[in-house]
């Protein structure tokens, strides 16, 4: 739509992944034995948790660091995370809820224009790497916000950030850039003319 | 010997020689594990006997004994041919013997007939087994287990046993000159027969230096490794009997023997089960977890993780693992109070949890805490995302107030 317009764009967040400390040994085996929803993996070291309410999917380890993904929102990985140590609270561990940091977030984001990418590359060249034969997208870095953008042809994105403003930022500031190297229209008309006619 | 043996026919004497040596390996490992003294202790022995030997014991599936268990244990099987082959793990450092008709493989695979009792001593360098070959077919190529080193340890190390072993307390160092000697005198006294007589004869196989093997006083040495008097007796039987002449007693010897043996087998595998033996006891762990199994251990904590049916599979699958690792870790201390931890630290970025305040008990998993159970052992479980699918055998499922029991079940779940 319009080059500075990041409202009319949905950032779907898809995953956020969150990590905290429970600042005692854990022993995986008792947890294993009486969790309720638990994957006990001893060739790695871990048990998941499964919670269903926040759903979330949560790594133990015996160290007491625990890694929660699969939050749609911060608060909701928050939330979880809780939870996730009061469980552990009440199979008689001394749980501690500390240092709890959201340590990725993963949206989604549709540009409504496709977009062609080797031009987007030239013009972004040591920002913007893309290697098609590796990857269908073009990976954009923003060094400021670490957050990185896969851009792909079809107007689709990827954004990985450090935390949710991050990304709503690197989007913002990928817009003006993709919208100048957006795919003639031409294709799209071509389309419309072939379905009208 | 050698003629003596023969002509009593090898496939008695061997079996005779077999059980003897299995009772004495254990009497004398029960009681002795010292090394290169007193007596043999058998280390880790893995005799198939593809055929013949009266005992009972299971198949010639080799069974391998942990070194630290002294057991010696024979698959005996009952069959025509009088083959017993021996792999001796590496280590084995105690004399073994072995009996006449035995076909004693290496790890290089070579096969050694024993046509004549052998008693492998303990030697430090592994040299060729005495045994004889031919004379008999040459033995089916039994399990081989590495112990090209152990088996000629063994022929060094029972020879030298030979000599301790008799009967007589002494336990001179293995040394093939007094091996005839002492097994003549001990022969003389025990035995009954003319063939103890026969079998004084020295050992003209014996070898010099590190290979002993005695084949004449192997039966002789049977017998006095494991206890003067019930080997002795059990020697006279053997030597005396080809199962044909006190065919009675055999079979009480056998009858004990099988006992011993097994009360033996069943102690191995506990001790397999618990001791540093990851692998096996892993395995047994694993299988026994989930259903009906040697251990009754095991399968009583089988049923003690067993929730809802769909969490059975991965539970169990879990629990075993979990009980086979047993993870070491300090327990999770102390149960806190569910209360008033939140007072500890107020602040939200150290320590925020204010127990149960802020978070929310989830109620759904005591739904399921219902009376369906399913007890079994687990093939393969598989998830996809919250898509899990069973496969199961050999197990019972309570359901409904009813039982099933199913060799085979297939179950699909979403969580």
């Amino acid at each position: 739509m319009d080059s500075s317009n990041d409202d009319a764009l949905d950032i779907i967040i898809t995953n956020v992944v969150a990590t905290f400390r429970t600042r005692c040994h854990l022993n995986l085996r008792t947890i294993a034995l009486e969790g309720t929803n638990v994957i006990y993996k001893p060739e790695v070291g871990k048990v998941l948790m499964k919670l269903r309410k926040p759903k979330i999917t949560a790594s133990i380890w015996s160290s007491g660091k625990i890694i929660c993904t699969g939050a749609t929102s911060e608060d909701d990985a928050k939330v979880g995370a809780r939870r996730l140590a009061r469980c552990l609270q009440k199979l008689g561990f001394k749980v501690r809820f500390s240092a709890f940091k959201v340590v990725n977030v993963l949206a989604v984001c549709s540009m409504p224009f496709a977009i062609h990418l080797v031009d987007f590359t030239k013009n972004n060249r040591p920002i913007a790497s893309y290697e098609p034969e590796l990857h269908p997208a073009a990976t954009y870095r923003i060094k400021h916000l670490k957050a990185t953008i896969q851009v792909f042809s079809t107007g689709s994105l990827t954004v990985t950030g450090p935390n949710v403003q991050n990304v709503a930022t690197a989007v913002e500031q990928v817009y003006p850039l993709l919208f100048e190297c957006q795919k003639p229209l031409r294709e799209k008309r071509r389309g419309e003319l072939r379905s009208q006619e | 010997m050698r003629e003596l043996f023969l002509e009593e026919g090898l496939e008695d004497r061997v079996l005779d020689d077999l059980r003897h040596l299995w009772e004495s390996k254990m009497m004398q490992s029960k009681a002795m594990e010292d090394f290169r003294k007193n007596n043999i202790n058998s280390s880790n022995f893995v005799l198939q006997l593809p055929d013949n030997y009266g005992l009972t014991e299971p198949e010639p599936a080799s069974l391998v004994i942990p070194a630290s268990q002294n057991i010696h244990r024979f698959p005996v099987k009952n069959t025509s041919e009088t083959v017993a082959t021996f792999s001796l793990p590496a280590g084995l450092a105690y004399p073994v013997q072995i009996p006449a008709g035995v076909t004693l493989q290496t790890a290089s695979g070579q096969l050694y007939k024993v046509n004549v009792p052998v008693v492998v001593t303990q030697a430090p360098v592994g040299q060729q087994p005495v045994s004889h070959p031919t004379q008999k077919a040459p033995a089916p190529p039994s399990a081989t287990v590495p112990s090209s080193t152990v088996h000629r340890q063994q022929v060094e190390p029972v020879s030298a046993a030979c000599i301790p072993q008799l009967p007589l307390p002494e336990t001179t160092s293995s040394k093939e000159i007094n091996l005839p000697q002492q097994q003549q005198q001990q022969q003389v006294p025990a035995a009954d027969s003319s063939h103890l007589q026969e079998v004084h004869s020295p050992p003209s196989e014996v070898t010099t230096g590190e290979n002993n093997l005695s084949a004449q006083p192997e039966p002789v040495n049977f017998s006095s490794t494991a206890s003067p008097s019930p080997c002795s007796q059990e020697l006279d039987f053997q030597l005396s009997t080809e199962e044909k002449a006190l065919p009675q007693t055999a079979l009480l010897k056998t009858k004990d023997i099988d006992d011993i043996l097994k009360e033996v087998i069943e102690e191995e595998r506990e001790k397999a089960q618990r001791d540093l033996d990851y692998s096996y006891s892993e395995l047994s762990d694993i299988v026994q977890l989930d259903g009906a199994a040697d251990n009754s251990d095991m399968e009583e904590e089988d049923v003690v993780p067993l929730e809802e049916n769909d969490f059975l599979g991965m539970i169990n699958a879990e629990a075993i693992k979990v009980l086979q690792d047993g993870d070491g870790s300090s327990d999770g201390n102390s149960i806190s109070s569910s209360d008033s931890e939140g007072a500890d630290k107020p602040v939200e970025e150290e320590d925020p949890l204010n127990s149960g305040d802020d978070v929310i008990e989830q109620d759904i998993p005591d739904l399921f805490d219902t009376d369906n159970v399913i007890v079994c052992q687990y093939d393969k479980i598989h998830r996809s995302k919250n898509r899990w699918k069973f496969h199961l055998k050999d197990g019972v499922m309570c359901y409904a107030g009813r039982d099933y029991v199913f060799s085979k079940a297939v179950g699909e779940a979403e969580w």
